[in-house]
């Protein structure tokens, strides 16, 4: 289990890097807060869990680090690059470069079969590669399933091929906004063995989960509240870094 | 397959919604069948309404200035050569005869022939032979000016002569007052030459003018002037139908326009998380974009296909039922139709084109 990490101290080593980022909705009732004065990083090869109850912050925190976002003020560097200065084409080719997706809802398009999906992935970053896309799904127990459609797959298999895809380019980081939230418990047990191995093999995983089992296999969580970020290390002291 | 591309992801998503691609599809096909009809009809529209007026009669007469003397001789060769060979042209001569019943009558040489070609809307019952000589054909009110319709006897400056009537002419004008005769038999009986030349020019009001003053070229002692009514009649005619086709055209586009637009968007509102998600694996606005209107451009070509057949089929049995004559395809009309309906899903795939653009990843794709 690592110390509680000095996180204004190892800006070189991190793969994510916020300072002072703060996004901000205009609503009608006036400006809403989603995210306020974040400031923290993620060195690469760390397992981070983002927790926090509806509404804390999190989805925001997670489509800023995923670049589908961008904040209303503060620096976000992934990578060592600060995309908050990115045009809207460099960002996306930014995003397909750097992060791997895995989503709650899986987001498989429904007419391609399951080795298309993932070279859909493969499409928007560089070239299509069948033979790679049929390895990714072999990698997540899916080799023999790669012609079948999202809808002859269950859940848990779609979820494998969200990971295959996200995997098939090998960005730096994967980012999995609530992996298990819609799979049964055995499924869930599958994703979570999966994570478990690619973070063994190096992956930076970020992960939003609202389920304790699934942020205690992370090495660190950072917890939201409000739009503010409180961190610390799986089991260590809560840090508050609010400025 | 081997490899992803754009046109295979789009053929795919085209068949798994089967239902509105091919709502949009029937809706392009009719926009195309209709302008390939109204195109390819209006391509002979001219020629054809021209056609129809051929059968209304002259549209120029020729009169002699001197109705004592009438036309010179080669008049009609003149008029014939001046006029073009698909003029029809019929010669008069006209004088006032006493019946058997001492009733004045207007009786007319011509050439029965000619004047069965230029008057096709003549009502006749029975048309005299083209070797006939002393026959008449009465019109219909003329005919109670005679004692006995078979021995019309008539008298012209003490000249008698007896024709043998064979039909009767019914028209509701002047000429149901007459009695026609060969132009041979009125010649040798009243000495009087051709006085009248009556001339029908296909096409428009140019085409006639332009033949009127060749004729005036060819018989500067003759007085040469159109029928109004018919000339300025059938360019009116001509012009409203093509305004009336062009109108139908867009009235027609613009609906089809709002049917396709109706079915795009609701193809992209669907498939929203399927470009968010696109946007989120890093495809870059201009490629969805491009995604997006692949499909409509492969559905207005398909439709374009589709369209010109079946438009091309309904022109010719257009022609046929109104006209009586065959109308072929005309490939000239595609590059039309093909702008028709490309600007039909452009115009359709504005709303949606939008919606793409506002489109928010991060929305759409979040989990809570």
């Amino acid at each position: 289990m690592e110390s509680p990490i000095d996180l204004e101290t190892r800006p070189d080593c991190a793969v994510i890097a916020l300072h002072g980022v703060t996004r901000e909705y205009a609503g009608h009732a006036g400006t809403v807060c989603a995210l306020d004065h974040a400031s923290f990083s993620i060195v690469a090869g760390e397992w981070v869990a983002i927790t926090g109850p509806s509404g804390s912050g999190k989805s925001t925190l997670v489509n800023l680090i995923g670049c589908l976002d961008r904040p209303t003020s503060g620096e976000l560097r992934i990578d060592g690059v600060d995309v908050a200065a990115m045009s809207a084409t460099e960002l996306d080719r930014f995003r397909a470069d750097k992060i791997g997706f895995i989503f709650q809802q899986f987001h498989l398009i429904p007419y391609l079969s399951a080795v298309e999906n993932v070279m859909l992935a493969q499409y928007f970053h560089s070239m299509t590669d069948e033979k790679e896309a049929r390895t990714a799904l072999e990698r997540v127990g899916l080799g023999h399933r790669a012609e079948h459609l999202p809808s002859e797959l269950s859940g848990g298999e779609q979820q494998r091929v969200c990971i295959a895809r996200a995997l098939i380019n090998n960005p730096p980081i994967l980012l999995a906004d609530e992996p298990t939230g819609n799979l049964d418990a055995a499924n869930q047990k599958i994703v979570a063995g999966l994570l478990q191995d690619l973070h063994a093999h190096g992956h930076t995983i970020v992960m939003v989960t609202h389920d304790p089992e699934m942020a205690a296999l992370a090495q660190r969580k950072i917890a939201l509240s409000h739009g503010k970020v409180f961190c610390h290390p799986v089991g260590g002291p809560v840090i508050s870094l609010r400025k | 397959m081997s490899r992803l591309s754009m046109t295979a992801i789009m053929r795919r998503s085209l068949v798994h919604r089967r239902a509105r691609s091919l709502s949009a599809l029937i809706a392009l096909t009719v926009s195309a069948a209709v302008a390939t009809a109204l195109l390819t009809l209006y391509a002979d529209l001219d020629s054809k309404l021209h056609h129809e007026f051929r059968s209304f009669g002259a549209n120029i007469v020729i009169t002699a200035t001197d109705s004592t003397r009438g036309l010179q001789p080669d008049a009609m060769e003149r008029v014939r050569d001046s006029a073009g060979p698909d003029a029809q042209a019929a010669e008069f001569g006209y004088a006032i005869a006493t019946t058997d019943r001492g009733t004045p009558v207007v009786v007319a040489g011509t050439d029965f022939a000619a004047v069965r070609r230029l008057n096709s809307w003549w009502k006749v019952d029975a048309w005299p032979a083209d070797t006939d000589t002393e026959v008449a054909l009465l019109g219909q009110r003329a005919a109670e000016f005679v004692a006995d319709e078979h021995n019309i006897q008539l008298k012209f400056a003490d000249h008698a002569i007896t024709l043998h009537g064979v039909g009767r002419l019914h028209t509701g004008g002047n000429e149901d007052s007459r009695i026609y005769l060969p132009m041979t038999a009125f010649t040798a009986w009243t000495g009087a030459p051709p006085s009248t030349i009556e001339v029908q020019v296909p096409g428009g009001e140019a085409r006639v003018e332009s033949a009127i003053t060749r004729i005036r070229e060819a018989l500067p002692a003759a007085r040469v002037e159109p029928v109004r009514q018919l000339v300025e009649g059938e360019s009116r005619i001509v012009e409203k139908t093509h305004a009336l086709m062009y109108g139908a055209v867009l009235l027609i586009a613009l609906t089809v326009a709002v049917s396709v637009l109706a079915t795009l968007s609701a193809s992209v509102l669907e498939r929203r998380r399927d470009f968010a998600l696109m946007k989120a694996l890093g495809g870059t606005q201009s490629t969805l974009m491009a995604l997006f209107l692949l499909e409509a451009l492969v559905l207005a070509l398909g439709g374009v296909a589709g369209g010109f057949l079946i438009g091309s089929a309904a022109a010719w049995t257009i022609s046929q039922l109104d006209f009586h004559t065959a109308t072929l395809p005309r490939l000239g009309v595609i590059p039309v139709v093909l702008l028709v309906n490309v600007l039909i899903a452009a115009f359709a795939a504005l709303f949606p084109v939008r919606v793409l653009r506002g489109l928010e990843p991060a929305a759409l794709l979040k989990g809570e």
